[in-house]
């Protein structure tokens, strides 16, 4: 046996001393899809490796404690103080901040620590020096250290104060490093400042109710055991009510953010794979076909089938293995080539190092992609007949593979199909892939036999270039289906992606218009709600003042039952995270109707009851009747459900999960939120109004976080665009595959044409025919599969109201339509430079 | 000389063909090649099988070497029931009895002459393959040019090698499709005298397909094939056969 395959290895080496040229296309379009999914499983595994090694750093201890709208007791502080090595506090809230000439003003997101901040890492001004230092008070003023960005909006510079709440900072220097950002609140809304922690007392910004996190960030000692030490806290302080980060978890948003991203980029990349996967099956088919003569001479001097099969798929492995290599050589180095430029994005910089983990599962995707599309021609080309040696002619190449070689094509492509599930992290999503990939195939496959018998029907047009480029589509060899196939799916994917971010930001920007608010105000104390009202009905523009009374609290338990024990929908599971806004009102919210149960009566003053949101319900496993617990600042406080209200997340009305009769929370310290609409004319005058007369009162224009909510959807769009580039390159790659194996055909062609009397101009148009109603087909076939995924990620995934965008659609079906023609002629212009008197003089 | 079917048996018989009919699949249709072909012939003979065009003869050998099957009718070579052999056992029968040479000389162009010779070899699990191959090279002339490239031979040259591919595995049957047809007179002189001296030396069979009278006539027996019928089947004198 063993001998056998040193013999086969032995011949295929031999075989190749052809030389690789024909191999060009198999090796580019497996390097091309093996190093996308190779490069998105460093470039994640560096990230998430950064974000582990640095788990410390980019929490600022060894665990993160934050607790919203409080500070620490004196027994929770005691408890820490006696039960770790050290405790650093700091707080983060949203403010405003005032330059000094008045009418300067921003939006900030404040940051006030303690002297021992930052516990690990060194948090430092963009001169190097400490940050802290700079914050000790000169002169009785208190310093603060800004983001350049902040003190660009506020007009100042190191020296100059600002205003915060109602107290005066003196800028004592630009942020240059802050170690643990990525915890300690999403720095969204605004660029950070920091002040020191005892400098907050003057600023009147620390109110019942206001929305402040506070941070304990505790240093165990080394080798701890930190889900012991979660226990044990959890036991001795069970009303707490904090959310818990550990340096083994340090940013679970980025994290989840980088899974999720990894799970689409990954997707995008394997279908780079599959499309390289036709240009793999196309030039194996044009190699063993240009083999056609030696195998049946093999077969004259004894070679068995096996012996066939054998030397062959030697070779394409040994092709193959070549081209996997050389895309994961490529994969390997993303991170190395990113790690300093994602460094400044992300919580901590990205190992620059090997994965081995992401590069073998690249392999195996290459491997199975490689049998799965040259299985087929190897088994067919194992039945070529030898007898036709006599005749000059040998077999036939449209023979049936035996039918081991179509199951072991049919088990690759259940295999791959098995590994994009398994492999990924998202198997919901991977299921929609791979049934959405075999549903575009068939498609385009569909497409591809129905053009080409379309075309060899058409009777003669009258046009004989058109009618020769017909002749082209449906000719014994034509490249219809592999290129439509191909070229279609990377289509597919570009149409469907420019679709869906288009929707996104067509309906952001739609509903911006017509249904958000001008300002969210945030922490408007109960007693200066009616200041504020009359502050801004004093506006002239405004209109729409709502105000809804706000707290926050953490879900604790469903049933009686630890709510971190309790088996949730994944998707709901946001529900349970941290702390949520909680609200209370005695009469049914407008623009959220009750699907189950009763609103209770306006007078209601019985148990505590809550209005929960249906869909959270569902995931959490909630009904009619069941008990949640939340703990409010400290206080643990448990409703029964008494209906199920259908929130439309996607508007920008004041929405709340949970909504309580107002017995149980109206004592409870809380503040106000206000939404409030204003013409642009208005817009300036009531922000400095609000802020000039509400220190500290916060006024976010919704217009701002708009603005930054696109440019995140324009980061993540670029992501997804630039790996489907690569599925379109794959794509393209598989057409010049095609145009490159008819060249022969071409040369011949353009030389009779020219013998009898064609000019350039005639064959160039003939061909530009041909290539742009390939192109146009496959195009537009890909143009409506790719809407209709679109379709249905819009409308039944995000439950959004999908809007057909012609413009962008546009873009993608003529882009494809214009390379395909382009790459065409780029064919048929290298055939046209040859002379007719050589070429037949070959012949 | 005598008619058809009026020859008589001597010694064992290599090749056995009764009422052996044979169609192909065309563009057009079926197309019967063989209509009832009765043959045989013995150890060592050389038969030489001539027609026109389109009569049959490729296909006549083809069908003794195993690589087109039968459509009816009874087909023994070397002891074994080609119609009862599939696919990898006609391989097998061809690794041990069969050898063919080419009239277009169909050796692999990526592999050097000694490689060529060796292939065949190699592929039944013959140890020293490379050694053997060269002593056949060089019993064919070639044994300077062992390293050399098809590309790099000669038409008599490259049809040399295919003969020593031919030999080196020790074959019962040889077939031979006009392996003088691409050749000019002097050189296809020289080809048939080394494989009629390499058929006599050896004792295998010679069944040889050719449009050309002269090297028929070397050959002990000819047989005459029109219409995928055996139309004469005559001995040779001696004196005329090598």
């Amino acid at each position: 046996m063993l001998h056998n395959w040193l013999v086969a290895l032995r011949l295929a080496r031999r075989d190749l001393r052809g030389g690789l040229a024909g191999f060009r296309i198999l090796l580019l379009s497996l390097g091309l899809g093996v190093a996308a999914i190779a490069g998105v499983g460093s470039l994640t595994a560096s990230i998430l490796e950064g974000m582990a090694a640095n788990g410390r750093v980019i929490i600022g201890g060894d665990i993160d404690l934050r607790l919203t709208h409080r500070a620490a007791t004196a027994d929770e502080l005691d408890w820490l103080d006696a039960n770790s090595l050290a405790v650093g506090t700091s707080l983060t809230m949203r403010t405003i901040i005032h330059g000094p000439d008045g009418d300067a003003r921003a939006l900030s997101e404040l940051k006030a620590v303690d002297g021992a901040w930052p516990l690990f890492g060194s948090a430092t001004l963009a001169d190097g020096s400490k940050v802290t230092d700079a914050l000790a008070p000169v002169d009785g003023v208190p310093g603060m250290v800004v983001d350049p960005l902040l003190a660009r909006r506020l007009g100042v510079d190191t020296g100059d104060t600002v205003r915060m709440g109602e107290a005066t900072f003196r800028i004592a220097g630009m942020l240059g490093n802050e170690p643990d950002r990525g915890s300690s609140g999403s720095v969204l809304f605004g660029p950070r400042s920091i002040v020191a922690l005892d400098a907050m007392a003057h600023t009147g910004l620390l109110q019942p109710g206001s929305l402040v996190y506070w941070h304990y960030k505790l240093v165990l000692p080394d080798g701890a055991d930190i889900e012991a030490f979660t226990a044990r806290m959890n036991a001795a302080l069970p009303d707490a009510g904090w959310r818990v980060l550990d340096r083994q978890r340090g940013a679970p948003g980025v994290e989840s953010f980088i899974l999720r991203l990894r799970v689409f980029l990954t997707l995008v990349g394997l279908t780079a794979l599959l499309v390289g996967g036709v240009g793999v099956g196309n030039a194996v088919s044009a190699h063993l076909d240009s083999r056609r003569t030696a195998i049946a001479v093999l077969k004259c001097t004894g070679a068995t089938g096996a012996d066939i099969t054998r030397i062959f798929l030697i070779q394409i492995l040994l092709l193959g293995g070549i081209g996997i290599a050389g895309g994961l050589v490529l994969g390997a180095i993303v991170p190395f080539l990113t790690a300093g430029l994602l460094a400044q994005l992300l919580p901590a910089a990205p190992e620059a190092t090997l994965f081995p983990g992401p590069l073998a599962l690249a392999a195996l995707f290459g491997l199975l992609v490689t049998l799965a599309f040259t299985l087929w021609p190897l088994g067919a080309a194992r039945r070529t007949r030898a007898g036709g040696l006599f005749r000059a002619v040998i077999g036939d190449a449209g023979e049936r593979p035996p039918l081991a070689f179509v199951l072991g094509a049919g088990l690759s492509l259940a295999g791959l199909a098995a590994l994009a599930l398994f492999s990924s992290d998202n198997m919901e999503v991977a299921g929609w892939f791979v049934v959405s990939a075999i549903g575009c195939f068939a498609v385009l496959r569909g497409a591809a036999w129905a053009i080409a018998r379309l075309a060899a029907r058409v009777e003669g047009p009258r046009s004989s270039a058109f009618r020769m480029a017909l002749a082209n589509l449906h000719r014994p060899g034509a490249p219809t289906a592999s290129v439509m196939v191909s070229l279609g799916l990377g289509v597919t994917l570009l149409a469907a992606i420019a679709l869906i971010e288009g929707n996104i930001a067509d309906q952001v920007d739609r509903r911006v218009a017509e249904e958000a608010p001008t300002f969210f105000f945030l922490d408007i104390q109960p007693d200066q709600i009616d200041d504020f009202r009359t502050a801004v009905l004093s506006v002239p523009g405004t209109a729409n003042l709502k105000t809804v009374p706000t707290l926050r609290g953490r879900i604790t338990r469903l049933n009686g039952e630890p709510a971190d024990e309790a088996r949730v929908d994944p998707g709901e599971a946001w529900v349970l995270r941290g702390d949520r806004g909680l609200t209370y009102a005695a009469d049914a919210p407008a623009n959220s109707p009750v699907v189950a149960g009763e609103w209770w009566p306006a007078d209601y003053a019985g148990p505590p009851l809550v209005s929960f949101e249906d869909e959270a319900a569902a995931g959490l496993g909630l009904k009619l009747g069941d008990t949640i617990t939340v703990n409010v600042l400290g206080r643990e406080m448990t409703a029964t459900i008494a209906n199920l209200r259908r929130i439309d997340w996607s508007s920008f009305s004041i929405n709340y999960v949970m909504i309580f009769d107002p017995g149980m929370l109206r004592g409870a310290p809380h503040t106000l939120l206000a939404t409030v609409e204003a013409t642009d004319s208005a817009d300036p005058l009531l922000f400095r109004t609000i802020t000039d007369r509400f220190p500290t009162i916060t006024a976010i224009r919704v217009k701002d976080a708009i603005v930054m909510f696109d440019t995140i959807l324009a980061q993540v769009a670029m992501a997804v665009r630039s790996a489907a580039t690569v599925t379109l390159a794959a794509g393209l790659l598989v057409l010049a595959g095609a145009i490159a194996a008819g060249h022969r055909r071409r040369v011949r062609e353009a030389v009779v044409l020219k013998v009898i009397g064609a000019t350039r101009g005639q064959i160039l148009r003939i061909t530009a025919l041909e290539f742009a109603v390939l192109g146009g087909v496959t195009a537009i076939v890909a143009g409506l599969a790719g809407t209709a995924a679109a379709w249905v990620v819009i409308e039944g995934v995000m439950d959004g109201e999908f809007t057909l965008l012609p413009a962008r659609l546009g873009i993608v079906v003529f882009g494809a339509i214009g390379l395909t023609t382009a790459l065409g002629l780029a064919g048929a212009w290298r055939a046209l430079g040859r002379r007719p008197a050589a070429e037949l003089r070959v012949a | 000389m005598q008619v058809p079917g009026e020859r008589s048996d001597m010694g064992e018989s290599l090749i056995r063909l009764e009422s052996v009919h044979l169609t192909l699949d065309g563009a057009a249709g079926p197309v019967k090649i063989l209509k009832g072909i009765d043959l045989q012939v013995q150890r060592g003979e050389t038969v030489a099988v001539l027609g026109p065009s389109g009569s049959g003869k490729s296909t006549l050998l083809a069908a003794l070497g195993g690589l087109e099957a039968v459509s009816s009718g009874t087909l023994t070579v070397a002891g074994e029931d080609l119609t009862r052999l599939d696919e990898d056992g006609l391989a097998l029968f061809r690794r041990r009895h069969v050898a063919i040479v080419f009239q277009a000389f169909h050796l692999l162009p990526t592999m050097t002459a000694l490689e060529n010779v060796a292939a065949p070899m190699e592929l039944a699990g013959v140890r020293d393959a490379f050694d053997r191959a060269e002593a056949e090279l060089v019993a064919v002339g070639l044994g300077e040019r062992t390293g050399h490239y098809p590309s790099q031979l000669s038409g008599g040259e490259q049809q040399r090698v295919a003969i020593a591919r031919a030999l080196a595995v020790n074959p019962s049957l040889i077939l031979a499709d006009e392996p003088t047809g691409n050749l000019d007179g002097t050189t296809g002189g020289r080809i048939a005298d080394l494989l009629f001296g390499a058929c006599t030396g050896r004792g295998a069979t010679l069944v040889l397909v050719t449009h050309d009278e002269t090297l028929a006539r070397r050959c002990g027996r000819i047989v005459r094939i029109a219409d995928g019928r055996i139309v004469a089947d005559a001995m040779q004198p001696a004196e005329a056969a090598d």
